[in-house]
């Protein structure tokens, strides 16, 4: 009884916990969970940058998360990683230091949501891109990400001046 | 173009010149790469001047874990004694306030509970039987005022307490909710102002309407609190049936004048330019006047961190801020001049080269400015810098 009260409690702080906006089916965890799995698996990881009650976080996840096959990709691929621009939660950098979710807005000079951040499995920043994007656009993240294209050209460069 | 660095020196001569800075001084005597100190708090309390003492607290992670420490000065004294630790377990986010004739409280969250203590001298009084975080502290006479985010069933609300020194020892006489209900959504970042005549207002971000929106309400005793209002005039609301609004975090309010309240807080209202720092104003009628932009127009389509504003009895009120229009953080600051706030103001000791940011600050009794903030440095290990201004 006292297990079942136990796991209560954590469901509902954990409840709490979450309070902003990834795409409903898509397996997001924290930053420290992620980074975690990140070394673990040896899978970059996919960070989603978003504001609770962003109207273009809700934009995205409706017309371009919910695509099955860019759902699958980025399930199978990534260690996905959901941080919420206004919380007081705290992550651990690769540092060591420990800031708050709000805080890693600021370190990167993020001006608006959503905002995406693809990191080695270290936790080493590859490239972020923010605004709205297609599932087209995150096709060719994808490609530039796990192609190790990011070695050699940048984002701009890789894509042909595309995006 | 030498012409034009001229005409553009000489513009911003007069608002340079406002206040007369000090030598800055280093304020942690503990430096290193892996070593993080931090200014986070609620309302940003982390200096206070009590007669003529200046305590500064912060957190950092020398011990291997994160814990709170403080450091005071005289005010005449070329240096800061080295620091004394607060904390036990892992600490975050402390607050000091003054009391007068060099006494402080200094508050803290600390293994997932809020404490107090009066310094010098009082035992550790931890305010929360709950998971509790974000306190805050305000102080007027022999009244004191705490306020803190706890968990109340799945979200947490805002709590205040009033709290009563006797001799060296601190104690609750009164502990409240802002709201009686359960909280709907999350509540945190609470700030606080307390007046002579026991009154007290509190503001706080809040999820109710599904995006982060500052609110604020008013105690005439600090026990029975009015509905909560908004402090932003805009609305909630999707746009074409999307989102729930924009966003606007981490207020801070500061007594002004006889009898004014200001708040300042960040604001994502212009999102394509991330937060720029807003404010508005109650000069008495406990209701805040429309929202006011305070940064320049300098600082458009640039985002600004780490908002704080300042006030006085005598009138002097003032917001402060960081951002990088000039390529690096820098801290700035800008004066209201009792219709607008006025042309931002490079903070010179905190601007230039390198990363100067996360600025707290208070004004004394006589009126000078105190101001204190990090100085990052990914080699060396970062600086807590301490300046201190009179108006010219």
């Amino acid at each position: 009884m006292n297990l079942i009260k136990t796991l209560l409690a954590a469901s509902f702080l954990w409840a709490g916990a979450v309070l902003a906006d990834p795409p409903p089916g898509y397996p997001f965890v924290g930053y420290d969970a992620g980074l975690k799995a990140a070394r673990a698996s040896g899978k970059p990881i996919f960070l989603y940058f978003g504001r609770y009650g962003c109207a273009w976080c809700d934009h995205t996840n409706k017309q371009t998360f919910s695509d099955a096959a860019l759902k699958k990709l980025y399930t199978e691929n990534y260690e996905l990683v959901y941080v919420d621009a206004e919380s007081g939660k705290r992550l651990t950098l690769p540092s060591g230091e420990r800031i708050t979710e709000a805080e890693l807005g600021v370190r990167l000079q993020a001006f608006a949501t959503p905002l995406f951040v693809y990191l080695t499995p270290q936790g080493d920043k590859i490239v972020q891109i923010p605004g709205f994007k297609t599932v087209q656009d995150f096709r060719d993240y994808d490609r530039y990400v796990r192609g190790g294209h990011y070695k050699q050209k940048n984002l701009l460069e890789f894509l042909g001046g595309k995006s | 173009m030498r012409a034009a660095a001229l005409l553009l020196a000489v513009l911003a001569w007069p608002a340079q010149a406002a206040w007369e800075w000090s030598a800055p001084l280093t304020v942690n005597s503990v430096r290193g790469a892996a070593v993080f100190p931090h200014l986070e708090s609620a309302n940003r309390r982390g200096v206070a001047v009590s007669g003529d003492t200046v305590a500064v607290v912060w957190e950092d992670n020398r011990a291997g874990s994160p814990q709170c420490y403080l450091a005071i000065k005289a005010a005449a004294a070329a240096a800061f004694q080295p620091e004394t630790r607060l904390s036990q377990g892992e600490c975050f986010e402390p607050v000091v306030v003054a009391l007068g004739a060099g006494r402080f409280v200094a508050a803290w969250e600390e293994a997932g509970r809020v404490h107090v203590r009066a310094l010098p001298g009082s035992k550790v009084l931890q305010l929360s039987d709950t998971e509790a975080a974000q306190i805050t502290l305000a102080a007027m006479g022999d009244r004191i005022y705490a306020a803190w985010a706890e968990q109340a069933g799945r979200f947490r609300r805002i709590v205040v307490a009033r709290l009563a020194l006797e001799g060296d020892a601190l104690s609750v006489k009164t502990r409240r909710p802002v709201e009686a209900k359960k909280p709907s959504d999350e509540q945190g970042w609470p700030a606080l102002t307390a007046k002579g005549d026991g009154s007290v207002t509190v503001a706080w971000e809040d999820r109710r309407d599904h995006h982060t929106v500052p609110m604020v309400s008013h105690s005439r005793d600090g026990r029975h609190f009015a509905r909560p209002a908004r402090l932003t005039d805009r609305k909630s609301g999707s746009v074409d049936g999307l989102g729930a609004g924009t966003g606007a975090m981490r207020p801070t309010l500061a007594a002004w004048g006889e009898n004014g309240i200001a708040a300042v807080w960040l604001d994502k209202r212009d999102f394509l330019s991330g937060y720029d720092v807003y404010a508005a104003l109650d000069g008495g009628t406990r209701r805040f006047g429309k929202n006011i932009r305070v940064q320049d127009s300098f600082g458009d389509n640039m985002v600004q961190w780490h908002a704080t504003v300042v006030g006085d009895a005598g009138g002097r009120l003032l917001a402060l801020w960081d951002d990088a229009r000039d390529g690096t953080p820098d801290v700035w600051l800008s004066d209201w001049d009792g219709k607008a706030f006025g042309d931002d103001v490079a903070v010179p000791a905190a601007s230039g080269p390198g990363a100067q940011s996360d600025p707290v600050a208070t004004l004394d009794a006589a009126g000078s400015l105190h101001v204190v903030w990090l100085d990052r440095d990914d080699t060396a290990g970062t600086r807590i810098r301490y300046a201190r201004a009179e108006r010219r």
